[in-house]
């Protein structure tokens, strides 16, 4: 194994999770980020000043700037068109969630990187929480007895820009916030979620948004347990915080009670004209970027699979599909 | 002065009695099947024990049913034939028509019946209340409450058949959840499908839970979980409403008011407590007992009708129909199916 700097692309910041991203890759002293590609050559140039990195508008110039794995943060629907350029170049992608903004998307990114041995990762940071890798042992060593049932939240505040685009995002806020409670719960059990029930509401907290705002989705696991996960973009701007995950896990022996959002100090500042709270804890990006470069440079399989984010995604997609018909379905999608 | 009249002398009769003492009213009697839990009641807040419901509707101008749910008709109707008011526990009814027979009956003899759901009193929810009704958040968009807690064990005992037969109680939704659903439509107003999963017919009573999910005429979204399935001696509460213009949130597992860590004897551990300490008139029990006795004397509409204690286990049941059939119900179209 050779201990050279490993170099990572940044792919465009149209996702703000980019930027965390960024800041975690500068803090971590075997990697380099050799070069940003960005839509917007304006924004790109202001992101290459800040990271003291070069950016490079061509992106085929990018993709030959000897990278050994790029991370994609363009919307939704860009996932497929930038995996398709990437895959075969380097040598490993991660795709920010959801994987795309539909299946046949979602299995093209699948394949493309399958066909030229690209390791494809989904950006799924929640799993990389102190709380939720602590919950994950609780729940494998039986801390809350028999699982019945779990409560989860994906609040958000409206984020606007390209996800309320549908074209670029494929939904509002229940394809933005089911994939990462879903890949959760995949993950807790190994249990594919195998019917869905939603009522979703839309320009319902926001007026003529045009899109959704908000859900309330109901599944049945494969493994007996039920579970309802609420994704409304409901926290406004006066809110002291973006948003939340919380877990609730009900179980036989005992409640487990999971919220990433309780490590943070309070501040009180003239300068916004509001109380807002600042992390201290739960770096889960910078657990996300480890397990990343440990793959580029290991070259072994991704911890989170395309599969993986092909499965959230298509509990989102059900989601939509059962508040239109005003019915439960069934997964997987047929039609 | 008001004469009260007390039908059920078991546990909730004695939070109501809590209150009712505090009230300027004179606390008539009781009558109870166990004559000694008449007698009990008798001792500790004062009043004659009775040996026929009809002998003490004779006597007074409102009865307070604090009996099983299952027997909350029959007692309804035998008040309104004698022509007195009644103040209702909650579930109004175990079974739907029992519930609209009761309203139709009490409607036709002319007499008030007052449904029970105190959580409309507690000061957190009324206070989440008035500041969605002062505008403050906006439209209302999104609801969610918790009500979690063990099985129920009256009196301490942990064997309580009516608690673990569900045709009696109905389990978790019609005894627990109900609270919230009419607090969601006293909110949110009519509610046009309901949704729901749970343990109900499918675990022991001791662990009954349902997570439910609402949707309402006007177009919002609800999410209510309730719970019978914690650990013995928790309770917890949660309320969150988000509107286009802001939101409120409450949760009991926040931090009470009041906090007690005290060195145990040996001074080898700590023996914890906490409580959230209430003025006099904020006991959610003694307000609704206070609002429904004002009513009553002025012969007002309450804020709680019995046409909403109705609507609450018309969705209550049809919730517990959707998590047997698996399908959505809409309110307007159920029917319940039992005899």
């Amino acid at each position: 194994m050779s201990d050279r700097r490993i170099r990572i692309g940044m792919m465009s910041f149209a996702h703000m999770h980019a930027y965390s991203y960024a800041v975690c890759l500068q803090q971590m002293p075997d990697v380099e980020i050799a070069g940003i590609w960005h839509e917007d050559a304006a924004q790109g140039e202001a992101l290459a000043r800040e990271f003291a990195v070069p950016f490079i508008s061509d992106v085929e110039r990018f993709l030959d700037a000897g990278l050994d794995g790029v991370i994609i943060c363009s919307a939704n629907a860009h996932h497929r068109r930038d995996v398709e350029r990437a895959a075969g170049r380097v040598r490993a992608i991660l795709c920010e969630k959801p994987i795309a903004a539909t299946l046949e998307d979602g299995r093209a990114i699948i394949e493309r990187c399958r066909q030229t041995d690209t390791r494809l990762q989904i950006a799924f940071p929640v799993r990389f929480h102190p709380v939720f890798e602590q919950l994950k042992r609780l729940l494998d060593s039986g801390a809350a007895g028999r699982i019945l049932a779990a409560e989860c939240t994906n609040h958000g505040s409206m984020p606007g820009g390209w996800f309320v685009d549908r074209a670029l995002s494929g939904g509002g806020a229940v394809i933005d916030h089911t994939v990462h409670v879903v890949d959760l719960l995949r993950w807790f059990w190994g249990a594919e979620v195998q019917e869905v029930y939603a009522e979703i509401g839309d320009s319902l907290l926001h007026p003529d948004l045009g899109i959704d705002d908000s859900g309330m989705l109901s599944f049945a696991l494969a493994n007996g347990v039920y579970a309802t996960l609420d994704t409304s973009w409901s926290r406004p701007a006066a809110y002291p915080t973006w948003g939340d995950v919380k877990i609730e896990v009900i179980g036989d022996g005992g409640v487990l009670y999971a919220d990433m959002s309780r490590q943070h100090i309070s501040v009180s500042s003239q300068q916004s004209g509001k109380t807002q709270w600042r992390d201290w804890g739960g770096n889960m990006d910078l657990g996300l970027m480890r397990d990343f470069v440990a793959m580029v440079r290991q070259g072994h399989e991704p911890s989170i699979t395309g599969e993986d984010g092909l499965a959230a995604l298509e509990v989102a997609l059900a989601a939509y599909r059962s508040a239109e018909r005003g019915e439960p379905v069934r997964l997987p999608l047929t039609g | 002065m008001t004469r009260v009249g007390i039908i059920g002398a078991g546990a909730i009769a004695r939070v109501h009695l809590d209150g009712w003492r505090r009230l300027p009213v004179e606390l008539t009697g009781y009558y109870d099947i166990d004559r000694l839990a008449s007698e009990r009641a008798a001792a500790q807040f004062g009043g004659k024990v009775y040996e026929s419901r009809e002998a003490l509707f004779a006597d007074v101008d409102l009865v307070d049913v604090c009996a099983w749910g299952t027997e909350h008709a029959d007692i309804v109707f035998a008040a309104a034939s004698a022509g007195k008011a009644v103040i209702c526990e909650k579930p109004l009814a175990r079974r739907l028509k029992d519930a609209e027979r009761m309203v139709a009956t009490c409607e036709e003899a002319g007499v008030s019946l007052y449904p029970a759901h105190v959580v409309r009193f507690f000061p957190e929810y009324a206070q989440a209340k008035a500041t969605l009704d002062s505008g403050a958040l906006g439209k209302a968009g999104v609801l969610r409450t918790v009500r979690a807690g063990s099985f129920p064990r009256p009196g301490g005992e942990f064997h309580a058949p009516y608690y673990s037969d569900f045709t009696q109680s109905g389990g978790v939704i019609l005894d627990v959840g109900i609270h919230d659903i009419d607090y969601a439509r006293w909110c949110f107003g009519e509610v046009e499908r309901v949704f729901a999963r749970g343990t109900t017919f499918k675990e022991a009573p001791r662990n009954d839970h349902a997570l439910i999910v609402l949707r309402f005429e006007s177009g919002a979204i609800g999410h209510i979980q309730c719970s019978w399935a914690q650990p013995g001696g928790t309770f917890r509460t949660r309320l969150e409403i988000a509107g286009d213009g802001g939101i409120v949130e409450w949760d009991s597992l926040d931090t009470p008011s009041l906090m007690i860590h005290r060195r145990n004897a040996d001074d080898s551990g700590v023996e914890r407590s906490a409580y959230s300490p209430l003025a006099p008139d904020e006991q959610p029990y003694y307000a609704e007992l206070a609002h429904f006795l004002s009513c009553f004397e002025r012969g007002v509409e309450p804020q709680v009708t019995a046409r909403d204690a109705l609507m609450a286990v018309k969705i209550s049941l049809a919730a517990m129909e959707s998590m047997r059939s698996g399908l959505p119900i809409t309110i307007s179209e159920f029917q319940e199916d039992q005899p």
